[in-house]
Formats: C-alpha cells, sequence, structure tokens
C-alpha cells in the first residue's frame, strides 16, 4: 500500500536516524515523531563520557537540530497501539493514525530500588525508588540528559560513591566520579568489563582504574537500604557498604509496556526480521528491538547499532522485501582511567589476542582476535586508527594493515 | 552551508565519513579531513547525515 502517513515513536537516535532515511529514501508523506524526552535528540554515549569528565559547560551531547521536517510531539509518550486500526494512542488523549508505524521507543535504566521505574517510555518517571530525607533520590541512575546533569551536581561535590555495576557504562560513570575527586567503590559481581569484552580487554581496563585508586568490591544481588544521611549497600554475602551517593549501572529495560496487548510480542520481546519489520507496515529499530545476528537475535543497545538498524528500518518499511538485508557490523567504544577503547566485531573476545601491535604512546596496543563466527574483532587501545582501517583489520587480518603487501583487491560494492 | 570541525572534540569514530564519504574522510593517524567543506544540493544531505552520527557533537553546519 501507498504510506503517506508514517509515525515513528521514539526520539533518541533511533527515531532521528529513521525519520532522516526515510527522508533520504524518497518519503516526502507526512512525517510525525513522538518523543518522551522534551527536547530533540542527543548524543548519549557523551553523557558518561566528556560530559560527565569535563568541567566545561553541558555541550557534548548536542547534536544539531533535526532538518526531517517532521512533526514532533515532545514530551508525549505513547500509551498503547492498535495494529489492526492502525493507531498509536498517546498520554494527552489522543490518537495518531498511520500507513506505516517506526517502533523506536527505547529503553530505560534498570533500578534496584523497588519500583522499578517508570512505565513507558520512561525518561525520569517515577521510578527513583523514594527520595532520601534530603531530597534526592537514593539511587541515581544515567540514562538522560537530566540524569547527567542530577550526577554532574551532585558529584562536584565531592561525595563518597558506590557504583554498582561493572559493564562499559559503571565503569565509565566511576572513572568521571573519580575523576573529579570523588572516592570510588565498584560493585561488580565479576571481574568488570569482562563479560562484554572479554578478559583480556577487561583486565587493562580493571588494571588502569586500580591504579588511579578505584575499589573494586565483588559481590552481586546488591540491595539498598536507607540510612539516614547516606544509602546502605548490602551485598548478597551479607557485606555492607556506606557511601553518600549510589549510582546504579545495572542494565536497561526495553520501553515495550505500551505494546502490551497488541499482539507484536514474543515472549514478552519485540523482534524484527532481517530487514527490521514485525509486519509489512511496522519496523522497529534501537534498543527497543531483538534482531538477527550472527551470534543469534539479540537486542544491542548501542549508538551505531541504532543507526545501523534505523537505517535499515526505514527502507524495509518503505520497500518491503526488496529492501536490503541487515549486515550487522558492531562498532563499540569506551573510554575510562585513561584508558580509551575502539572495537569492530563481536564481543565478548575470547582468551588472549591472535594479532598484537603495540603503538607509539603509552600502553598503546593495536589487537585482533580470530572468532569461530563471522569475521575478527579487532581493538584499538589508546591507538588512534581511522576506524574504516580497524574495520579492515577485523574483516581481513592483519595484512590490511599494510598497503604495499600483494594486493588483496578491494572487493567491488555489490 | 560549511562544515566545520572542533577538533579537540573529534576521537575519530569514522561514523561521518561512512554518512558522507566524499565529503571526509580521516586521515592515516585517524585525524579528520573535511575533503569538501562548502556543500549543497545533494551534498547537503549528506552532510547533515555525517554531521548528526557523531557521538562527540564534533561536527557542525554553519552558514557559508
Amino acid at each position: 500500500m501507498t504510506m503517506r502517513r508514517i509515525v515513528v515513536v521514539g526520539n533518541g537516535i533511533a527515531g532521528l536516524t529513521a525519520c532522516d532515511s526515510l527522508r533520504s529514501a524518497g518519503f516526502d508523506g507526512e512525517l510525525t515523531v513522538v518523543g518522551a524526552e522534551p527536547h530533540h535528540p542527543y548524543s548519549r554515549p557523551a553523557l558518561s563520557k566528556a560530559l560527565l569528565h569535563g568541567d566545561d559547560a553541558l555541550q557534548a551531547h548536542q547534536l544539531p537540530e533535526p532538518t526531517h521536517d517532521a512533526t514532533e510531539l515532545l514530551g508525549v509518550s505513547a500509551t498503547g497501539l492498535d495494529p489492526d486500526a492502525r493507531l498509536v494512542r498517546l498520554d494527552e488523549g489522543g490518537e495518531l493514525p498511520y500507513d506505516g508505524l517506526v517502533i523506536a521507543s527505547g529503553s530505560r535504566a534498570r533500578r534496584l530500588s523497588s519500583g522499578q521505574g517508570g512505565v513507558g517510555q520512561g525518561a525520569g518517571g517515577p521510578g527513583a525508588g523514594g527520595p532520601q530525607r534530603d531530597g534526592f533520590p537514593r539511587e541515581l541512575t544515567l540514562r538522560t540528559i537530566e540524569d547527567a546533569v542530577l550526577l554532574k551536581e551532585r558529584v562536584a561535590a565531592r561525595p563518597s560513591v558506590i557504583v554498582i555495576g561493572g559493564g562499559p557504562l559503571g565503569m565509565e560513570v566511576a572513572s568521571g566520579c573519580l575523576h573529579m575527586g570523588c572516592e570510588v567503590t565498584l560493585v561488580s559481581d565479576v571481574k568488570p568489563l569482562s563479560r562484554q569484552l572479554g578478559g583480556h580487554l577487561a583486565d587493562i581496563f580493571t588494571s588502569a582504574a586500580v591504579r588511579r585508586g578505584l575499589r573494586v568490591v565483588g559481590g552481586g544481588q546488591a540491595r539498598l537500604v536507607d540510612h539516614g544521611t547516606g544509602t546502605r549497600v548490602v551485598l548478597a554475602e551479607g557485606t555492607e557498604l556506606h557511601a553518600d551517593l549510589v549510582v546504579t549501572a545495572v542494565g536497561d529495560e526495553p520501553n515495550i509496556e505500551w505494546l502490551a496487548g497488541s499482539d507484536l510480542l514474543t515472549d514478552g520481546a519485540l523482534r524484527v526480521d532481517s530487514r527490521g519489520r514485525v509486519r509489512p507496515e511496522i519496523v522497529a529499530a534501537g534498543d527497543v528491538a531483538f534482531f538477527p545476528t550472527l551470534r543469534g537475535v539479540q537486542r544491542v543497545p548501542l549508538w551505531t547499532s541504532a543507526i545501523d538498524q534505523a537505517k535499515v528500518a526505514a527502507v524495509g518499511l518503505l520497500q518491503g522485501d526488496a529492501a536490503p538485508e541487515f549486515n550487522f557490523q558492531p562498532y563499540f567504544w569506551t573510554e575510562g582511567f585513561g584508558v580509551s577503547l575502539k572495537a569492530v566485531g563481536f564481543m565478548p573476545v575470547a582468551g588472549e589476542p591472535d594479532f598484537c601491535e603495540p603503538g607509539t604512546g603509552n600502553d598503546s596496543l593495536l589487537l585482533r582476535w580470530d572468532n569461530v563466527v563471522g569475521s575478527g574483532t579487532a581493538a584499538a587501545v589508546n591507538y588512534r586508527i581511522p576506524v574504516p582501517k580497524l574495520r579492515r583489520l577485523a574483516d581481513e587480518g592483519p595484512a590490511a594493515l599494510r598497503p604495499a603487501a600483494p594486493a588483496r583487491a578491494e572487493p567491488a560494492r555489490a | 552551508m560549511r562544515i566545520e570541525l572542533d577538533r579537540p572534540r573529534c576521537e575519530g569514530h569514522g561514523l561521518c565519513e561512512e554518512a558522507a564519504p566524499t565529503l571526509m574522510h580521516l586521515d592515516d593517524d585517524g585525524e579528520l579531513v573535511i575533503d569538501v567543506p562548502e556543500v549543497d544540493g545533494a551534498d547537503l544531505d549528506a552532510a547533515k547525515a555525517a554531521v548528526r552520527v557523531c557521538p562527540v557533537a564534533a561536527l557542525r553546519l554553519a552558514a557559508a
């Protein structure tokens, strides 16, 4: 059918990219984007990196104004979907009819406190687990710009900080707090970053973190208990930790409550095909969506994943089976404790790297792992390298680094 | 419009190059080079896409 009206639910980078990609692909009909956050899309990765570590004004996250000419409903959440009538219901009471729908409602921070965050596309939401006596929520998370501003304000007073969660976000937050002069304890049930990156890269970060003064405490199943002026963290084996400020980074939860009853969810998850489709007239992209990869159907809540999914989904919505399939090529970066990592390829990587070349700077390394499934994984640690070249290293192996070597001809673009 | 780079901010992710390979590229040291700073027409769309994917907001489009 002809698409005259397309509604995009979600106004993060996936929603923004979907709008742009629909326009680039020739869609000139009525485009409406519904965003729970009251402002234009911004860079989420910058919140825990440049923004938290920086001393300057809060700018590192600001993206240019959108130019997709969509009607933007900002600060508005979708609360329901009727896929048969093709209607999106809004929290302000209205309904939006569509011919095509892009679901990019993202995810929210998972919380340890009871209440588990707001329902819907929760920006903020009522789920802070109850305020402390001084009026601050006792559990801070970092997902939105408002979260980042609050965290930065509180950290400026150099409180003692406990960060719960040893993934990239938890480590970036811990690094930022250390950088600001706080005493920081990180609670992680496994070696920090090992689950996401593998043991080798995790060791590089963890040693740098400990050298810079991070205290790492093992122990899962942390519970938060209100305690006068601070918060107590109680670990599974009974250990108690105290700090002025507790920040949790224990994963994210997709915003799919508004899809309940729509028949779009499979086992409670929103799954798309290789062209981003849930149905011919409904696509999904970004942190909300499970999509097929070489390592199975999974959700990959990362910046470039959201962008790449949204491009595919936009064309999938307009062109159906004629659209190209998604060939997911992971790109990931993190920084903290003076270590910067850029990596192309699937992670975590197991064991020691198959290729290792030191760079010129301190602790500068270029690494590659062969993978059983798919191409290799290449990682640059404190190593300046164009990412397209890093991608060639992942795809083709070390030969890609030596242009003078007997030519491995560039494959013709399909 | 003119593509402007805030060089200290650039971290060399190269997403802009992927969005607009005819307008900019990362050199061998991972430094971004704007090959076509003044853009209009079809180039402008590519430039906008490049500016918007930058996760550290190092690129801007300014009136020429």
